[in-house]
This record gives C-alpha cells, structure tokens and sequence, in this order.
C-alpha cells in the first residue's frame, strides 16, 4: 500500500507540472470551490488520521481546536524541524515530492482559516529548504497559493523558515519560539498552540508526513483512507530501517503491522545482513523504546501501545555489537540537545553523559550505579517536557534488559 | 472553589495556582525559580513539585491551576525524592564555596539543601572518594563556562554562583524593560549573562541582585573600602543614612517586616566607628525645597504662555539615579525635563565637605563621606563626574549588615542614639521619600505653600498614595491646574514617557521611582524583598511620617538655618552650585 511514495520517482520534484499530471492540488481544488472548512475538518476527523510527528494526536481533532478558537488571525505551521537521530523521511519527501506537503499545508490552513502559514525547516536541511522555495514560487505562478487561491476568495500565503537544527525545536511550542524570534524553549502547557500559538494565536503544527497524507485522504475519501492500517490509526507510515536491516532506508507500510513483519518481510526489511543476529531494536529514534525479540509480535502504531513508533525510525542492533556506545550515543545526544531550561533535564542528560563516558572506559565511580537510577527516575518523573523523558527511555529499557552487560566490566 | 491539599479542604480563587493557595495557607513549598512579584511562574527549578490526582507525572505546583475536585499532596516519598535529587544535580553544577560566599546563611539554595539533606558530593565527588587517578578528571568540569563581571561600579555577576531560576532574567525584562540580561548557550552550558558576554551595561537598579537566590547577581562590595577608612586614624568617616533604610534595616537582624529601626542603626554605625551619623532625610528636605523653587519656576514661566496642562513637557523628578540613567540612554529627548536638583545623596554630601566641614574647620581631603542607602545605583551616581566626589563610598543595607555581622555588632543589644544634630534633623516629608509617591507628596506640601502663602490644612495627598504603579491627579493651587503623575518601575516610566510622547497624556510634574514601591523596594534591600514585604515597610514609613512634630520639608529648622548661614536663598547662586546637576545624552 502506499500513499505518501505513490509518485516518488515519477514525478521531478523542481517541475510543478509532474505532480498535476499525477493528479496533484485535485484535492486543493476540490476543497476551494466544493467543501466548507467545516466539511473539510469532518473529513480529516473520519479519516482516523493521526499525526505523524511522535504524539501521534488526531489531526482532525487538533484542526477543530483551532477553528473553533475565534480570533483575528490564525497560523498554520509545518513542522518539517526533524532532527530525531535516524530520522530522514520528511526530508526525502521533499526532495521527492515537495507538492505533496505543500498541497496538505494549504489545505489544513483552509480549513482553520488561517492566511499565513510557515515551513519550519531545519536548519541543517539548505537543499530541501531551496526545493521548497522553488516549490512555493511554481505554485505561486500556477495560482494555487496566495491571494485568491483558484480565483476563490481564499489567501494563503506560505513562509519556509529556516531553524538553526535545535532538536527541541521539533516541540511545537519550541518552534513557535523560535519563529517569534525567541529562544527555541517549551512553553508551559496549556494554553495549548491550537487555542493560542504563534504570537498568541490559534495556531496548528503539524508534521510533514501528516500534512503529506491529506491530499489523498481528501482525494479518495475518509472512508477508504480509515480502512488501511490499523483501526485505532489508519493509513501508511514512513518506518526508517537502520542498524543491520538488509534493506535499510524508508519503507511505507501500513500501521499496525508488527515488527516481526516489518522487518524480515521481503516486501520491507528483507530480514537482517548476512550473519547478523537480532539482539533487539529501538523503536522511534533514540527517543525510542528497546524492543526485544521475545517482542517483535508487537504491532507498530499510534494510540496506546507498548512500544511507541514516534517519528518512525526502527534502529536493528546485532547481537555482537556493544550496548556501551549505545549508551554514551544516546546520553552524549539528550544532553547536547537539551534547552537548558528545566534543573532535571540541563543537569541531569550532562551528569548522565559523564557517567557514559566512565561506564565505556570501564571506569565507573562508587556512586554511578545509584546515580544512573537517579538520574533516570528524575528525568521521567520531573522534567518540564517530554525531552527529559525520552531521555531516560532507552537507558531505563538497556539497564532492566541487560544489567550484566552494562555493569560488568 | 475549595480543592483538597493534604486531605483538607481550602478555599481558593479560580485563578490561584496550587502553590499560591498553599503559601496563602502556610503550607511550605520549596521555590528557587518562582517569585510574587513574577507571575505567572515558568516551572523551571523543579523544586515545588507536587502530587495531583489529575495527572501521572508529578507536577510544578507554581503552574498548576487549581480546579474542580483537584486532590493536592505536598510532601509524598516521591515529591520529596524528585527535590532532593534535582536539588543535588544543582548543587553539583554550583561553586559550592560557602565559607566564603556573600550569601552565606542567607541562601536560598543553601537554605533548601540543608531541609533536604543532600548529599553535596553526590554527582561531583570528592578527591579523596575516587578510587583512581584515571577519574581526576571528574573533577575538571569541562562544560564549565565562568562569567565574572566586575566592571560596572554596581552589581557584580559571578555566574559560577548561578543556577539558572532566569528571576533576574525575568525581573529585568518584565518589571524594567531593560533586557540587559537573558539566557546564552544551551543544554549544560545554559549561562545567564548579558548579549555578547559584554560588560552588564544597564540602569544598575540592582533588581536581579534582589531577586537572586544565590550570589551569582550580589551588589559590588564596598565594605572593605569602609573598614579601610574606619581604621585610617587620619580620616574623619561621615556616614548618612538613607530615609528607607530605617525601615527594612533591623529584617537583616530578625526583627519583623516593617520595624522602624533608626536609633538602632545609628548606634550601630557608631558602634562601627563612624565619626558622625547625618539623615539622608535632612538632603530630602533641601530637595524638595529646592525641586519646589524650580517647579514654581517652570510653572510660572510658562503661566503666561500656556494654553493647556503640561505644555512642553512635565518637570520629572530626578532623585532617582537608575530613572536618570534610564532617560540618558533611551529617551534622551527628555533630558531638559529632569529637574536639575541633585539627590539628597548628593546634596548632603555636597554639603558635609563644604558647609560641614568649613564649621568645624576639616579639611575636606580627610573627610570619607559614607552613604547607607537601599539603592545599588546610588553607587553609580556618587561616581559620576558632575557629583565631583561629594559622596566617597555608597553601601547598601545587605553589605551593612554584613559587615556588622562581621564585626560582632548586633544592633538589637546597642542603645539606641540619635543622628548628629549638625546635618541629622529631618521631617516628615524627608522620611516620605523612602517609597514611592513621596517625592511628590513632599513637594506639594511645600509648593503649595509657596505658591498660596497660605497653610496646609491636611497634609496628606491621597490621591497620589498608594501602591497602584501608575498614579495620575489633578491639584488645582492658587487657580493654577497641576496634573501630576506618580509611577514606580521603569516599565510604568516607559509607558509614561511614551504616553507622553505620543500626546495622550499631558502633566506638569511627575515623580519616577525605577524600583517597585520606590526605594523601599531598592535593589540593595535585604532579601527577601517581594510585595508583602513592601506593604509592611510603606506602612511603617507612612505612620512614621504621621507622628512626627514637623511634616514640612520648608520648615525643617536645619534647612532654614543652612540657607541662612550658607546657601543664601532656594535656587540661588550658591544653591545652584552646591546642589544642582547636569545631565548627559548617553544614548547608543
């Protein structure tokens, strides 16, 4: 099944033409002279379209928020920040398709009401920023953004924003932050962004892939978009296979497949390299959880589940490598990547990183052992946002699964 | 609403927050980051976590609105956990150099690492505890980033103190729309420091340093150019003491909010060893005189050609040296609107090294003229060139009482003693000048007079009391309207100004106080100063006022005996010399 690759290498990115020969902004034209933006949001609603960034919250729910919220102006941001490590596919649906978002952003801004909207790009991202804007200007040329999208009365205009490659820019109240010219910080919630957002507005961010699934949704219909996937969370996701998959790179497969199936099916992860053994995988970057292979009947999706898929990059380890890197990668990444802003979160992702450092030169201190569960614990229980948690996961998952391999030397 | 902390009942605001329901109520919650005077709170310390039915996660209680059927435990194994180990990763990244610290016994984090119990060895252990040479480098912070800034005569930062809480942050960008400070770098690099690391270049109003729970923002030290001078047997010390330090001084010595201390403190600055104790007041009072002379000036020069209120700008106060500061380098335009009335700082001590000390035949040269003063600005000012040196040493009421504790003095067992009647006799108004609104209210009671010829009957102003942040009145004198305004923090000043500006408002004379309250609020109070704090010290300063024999700055018997033997009239030759000031455009 797919829905976000369909036209990936069909169509040339830097030509708008290619992706309206494959029945590109049908959808946009279809919601500018047919649909209401409540018709539109009911829609996304029925869909069961989740979002794509991590939380995985309905969409649709998220878009009424807003358009339900009156006020004087509206923003509609997308969040194409992506810097979970492992994680490139809103990248690569840029370069291959940047319309796809495009086409969703104007959507999803039509049916808040909003006539500003923004592509928060990571800083890092300079190609796929100048394909967007290259993007941006063909549709401009083609009338399908900015004033009086398709002769309707509708304005829609859209900004690419370059961030500076921050990964708590990717929190949306960090990126409205950072788009208000301010340190790229987590605001406190509530008020959540779809009731006041970007300068103190209604404002929706939603993720690339989110925004790439809703021209087909609006194409083909709630109905039949709700039937694929699982029922909980319908539709195809971007799985990144990294580690020692066969096939590594960006897989579309339905959610709720289960791991097993993602990655020794030959249609995706066509098992592992030759003479690997599977020792376990972490599930959704390295804020990700470990999974084991008494696990991999576990199936991959949104809501409530064991094992959350967040940005969808599954990470395979082998049975030879050692847990140590693992460990110092993930703490020397939480505490680079860190605001700074909340006690648990700056001082603790550093002490921890400092213990990652002696536990990989077999050098650990009287007090580490004690201070690796304090840490842990006053990530998970105490931070200011989820930052701090995803820090602990990997680390609390490897210290109960593999506690002789960690702290015997 | 009533919500449920503890498993009793208390009644509460919709809009309270759980912590402020739980300090209304005497429930003790540990806080680094917030504060009363910034609300709404930002969660960042970690500290006043809290148990909640509502959620999973335990939550900051500074954030946490109250509402229907919320269920609140203060002091679970786990709330109590969660402090102790954030507050020992704090401790970890802090100097830790107690013994040593200005702050000492008076810390906030100090405070709460003794509650707490931590163990201050826990995540940077000592020399001795490593079990190999290998780990010295646990030792060696190697994200460690110092900033120590020194070059400002005022406030000093020692960022090797901080612990991030962002209150001096806050305090300087909501209360006084300076922004000179704000967060660098990230992650465990996260610094508190000015744009660029450049020297703090600011209004010196010293509110970060009263707001800070640590001694990463303090007011430089002066102390030990004081004990120097004390023990110089060729110097004669001078020492005067501001009208609002009387009245927040004995809270250095544990004596409640709001105790009126001014024989006490006088005898400690003896038991110290200064050579004579004058009132500050006694300056205010020459101010005022001085500031009605020229307010009568301005409006009766301009009564023939003014068509409506305010014309060509107000007269603005000048007393306060971080509001002065603050028009030189943002809003110079307004520089021919500040009076030209040197403060009651320098106009005593102008006075103390010429008309002093020509009667008692010193040569000005060995006289150290002192100021005890609740302002780290005033240090600012006394170094300004036009000031000539008038005023050697500016010390404010934390570092007095530090150098008391030093030196064994407790003020508490001295009897009390009185000012030196040379320069030490005040009234009323003078004492109004510790909080805000008393400038003005000082100056009408003398204007008033001078312009009617008649007596006051009630001398109390009411209509510019009081603790609202911008106060407007109208006062019609001897068939002349005055529109006066009353503002205190320099976020009123620059709206003020701006409502100026732009022709919405229109008045003859205004007062501006760049702390919250005045200088009873002044960045170099004791700590904690916050708006309860305040309340108590205005009161004691408005009933001081009350009860004293005389209320009028004009009939002071010292002042009118000073322009009788030595300054001739107000606004004189020789007043214009000795107290009045220049200002300079100093804007960027």
């Amino acid at each position: 099944m797919q829905i976000i690759t369909r036209s990936w290498d069909k169509i040339d990115p830097l030509n708008i033409n290619s992706y309206i020969r494959q029945r590109g902004y049908e959808a946009l034209q279809k919601v500018v002279r047919e649909l209401t933006p409540a018709d539109v949001i009911k829609e996304i609603k029925n869909s069961g379209l989740r979002g794509r960034g991590g939380a995985g919250f309905p969409t649709g729910e998220k878009w009424e928020m807003a358009a339900g919220t009156p006020s004087d102006a509206k923003y509609f941001i997308c969040n194409l920040d992506e810097s979970e490590p492992g994680t490139y596919k809103d990248r690569t649906i840029v370069e291959k398709n940047p319309h796809q978002i495009i086409e969703g952003l104007l959507i999803g801004a039509y049916a808040i009401g909003a006539k500003k909207t923004f592509i928060y790009i990571n800083g890092n991202y300079k190609k796929q920023a100048e394909i967007l804007r290259i993007a941006i200007g063909q549709a401009h040329e083609k009338e399908l953004l900015g004033r009086g999208i398709l002769g309707s009365a509708v304005d829609i205009e859209i900004e690419v924003f370059e961030g500076a490659g921050a990964y708590i820019c990717g929190e949306e109240t960090a990126l409205i932050n950072s788009i208000e010219g301010k340190r790229g910080e987590p605001r406190l919630k509530p008020p959540f962004p779809p009731i006041a957002g970007l300068f103190g507005k209604p404002t929706i961010v939603n993720n690339a892939e989110t925004l790439a699934n809703i021209p087909y949704i609006l194409r083909q219909g709630a109905k039949k978009y709700s039937q694929i996937g699982s029922s909980v969370s319908p539709g195809t996701k971007l799985f990144i296979l990294s580690g020692v998959a066969r096939n590594k790179g960006i897989i579309e497969a339905p959610l709720g497949i289960t791991a097993q199936e993602l990655i020794y099916n030959f249609l995706y992860g066509g098992g592992l390299e030759a003479g690997k053994e599977f020792w376990f995988a972490q599930i959704g970057g390295t804020s990700g959880r470990l999974l084991p292979a008494g696990k991999l009947d576990q199936p991959l999706t949104y809501g409530n589940c064991e094992y959350p898929i967040g940005s969808g990059s599954i990470l395979i380890v082998d049975k030879n490598a050692n847990i140590k890197d693992y460990l110092l990668s993930w703490a020397g990444f939480f505490h680079r990547e860190s605001c700074g802003k909340c006690v648990p979160c700056r001082e603790g992702t550093y002490r921890l990183w400092e213990i990652a450092k002696r536990l990989k030169n077999n050098d650990l201190c009287e007090k580490d052992r004690e201070n690796i569960e304090d840490i842990l614990w006053t990530l998970a229980n105490s931070s200011f946002c989820p930052l701090g948690k995803f820090a602990s996961v990997a680390w609390s998952d490897a210290i109960k699964m593999f506690p002789d391999k960690i702290f015997k030397a | 609403m009533q919500i449920k902390i503890n498993n009793k009942l208390y009644n509460c605001e919709d809009s309270d927050t759980v912590l402020a329901v739980c300090k209304k109520n005497g429930i003790q919650i540990p806080t680094l980051c917030a504060h009363p005077d910034l609300l709404p709170s930002e969660g960042v310390c970690r500290m006043c976590l809290v148990e909640t039915n509502q959620s999973k996660c335990l939550v900051s209680s500074c954030t946490q609105k109250v509402c229907d059927g919320l269920e609140v435990s203060t002091e679970t194994v786990d709330v109590n956990k969660a402090r102790k180990i954030n507050l020992e990763l704090l401790w970890a990244d802090h100097a830790g150099k107690c013994a040593k610290c200005k702050k000492n016994g008076r810390c906030e984090l100090q405070n709460m690492a003794e509650v707490y119990d931590i163990d201050e060895f826990k995540f940077v252990p000592r020399r001795k505890e490593l079990k190999s040479e290998n780990e010295l480098d646990l030792l060696k912070d190697n994200w460690s980033h110092t900033v120590v800034d020194e070059k400002n005569p005022c406030i000093s930062r020692d960022s090797q103190y901080c612990i991030e809480c962002r209150r001096c942050v806050r305090v300087c960008k909501e209360l006084q729309t300076i922004e000179a400070l704000g967060v660098n770098y990230r992650s465990s690099k996260t610094n508190v420091g000015t744009p660029y690391e450049e020297p703090l270049d600011c209004i010196f109003c010293g509110q970060c340093a009263a707001v800070c729970p640590t001694a990463a923002i303090t007011e430089k030290d002066d102390t030990e150019k004081l004990e120097k001078a004390l023990a110089d047997p060729k110097k004669m010390v001078v020492i005067q003491v501001a009208p609002s330090v009387r009245f927040s001084f004995g809270e250095e010595f544990g004596q409640p909010t709001g105790t009126f201390w001014e024989g006490k403190l006088v005898a400690a600055l003896k038991e110290l060893g200064a050579d004579k104790v004058f009132d500050t007041a006694l300056g205010a009072d020459l101010t005022i005189v001085e500031e009605a002379t020229e307010l009568i000036k301005r409006i009766k020069k301009s009564e023939f050609t003014r068509r409506s209120l305010g014309e060509g700008g107000p007269m603005f106060t000048s007393c306060c040296p971080s509001w002065v500061l603050f028009v030189e380098k943002y809003f110079p335009q307004y520089l021919p609107n500040l009076s030209t009335c040197k403060s009651p700082q320098q106009m005593l001590g102008a006075l103390t090294k010429t008309y002093w000390a020509e009667k008692e035949k010193i040569d000005p040269k060995n006289i150290v003229s002192v100021a005890i003063m609740p302002c780290t600005s005033k240090k600012y000012e006394a170094q300004r060139e036009e000031m000539d040196g008038d005023v050697d040493i500016v010390i404010t009421v934390r570092e007095l009482a530090r150098l008391l504790r030093k030196k064994k003095i407790n003020p508490a067992y001295l009897d009390e003693k009185r000012f030196d009647p040379a320069l030490g006799i005040s009234t009323g108004a003078g004492i109004l000048f510790a909080q805000s609104g008393g400038v003005m209210e000082a100056a009408l009671r003398t204007a008033v007079e001078k312009l009617t010829g008649e007596e006051l009957g009630k001398l109390e102003f009411e209509m510019v009391r009081g603790e609202a942040e911008y106060r407007c009145a109208e006062i019609e004198i001897d068939k002349i309207k005055l529109r006066v305004a009353v503002v205190h923090e320099i976020r009123n000043a620059r709206k003020l100004l701006e409502d100026i500006k732009s022709g919405k408002e229109k008045f003859d004379f205004v007062e501006v106080m760049a702390c919250p309250n005045g200088c009873i609020g002044g960045g170099g109070q004791p700590q904690p100063t916050n708006k309860f704090v305040r309340s108590a010290r205005i009161k004691a300063v408005l009933d001081r006022d009350k009860n004293m024999p005389l209320r009028k700055s004009h009939e002071n018997p010292a002042v009118k005996k000073l322009y009788k033997e030595f300054l001739g009239v107000p606004g004189g030759q020789k007043a214009e010399e000795l107290l009045h000031t220049k200002y300079t455009n100093r804007k960027k």
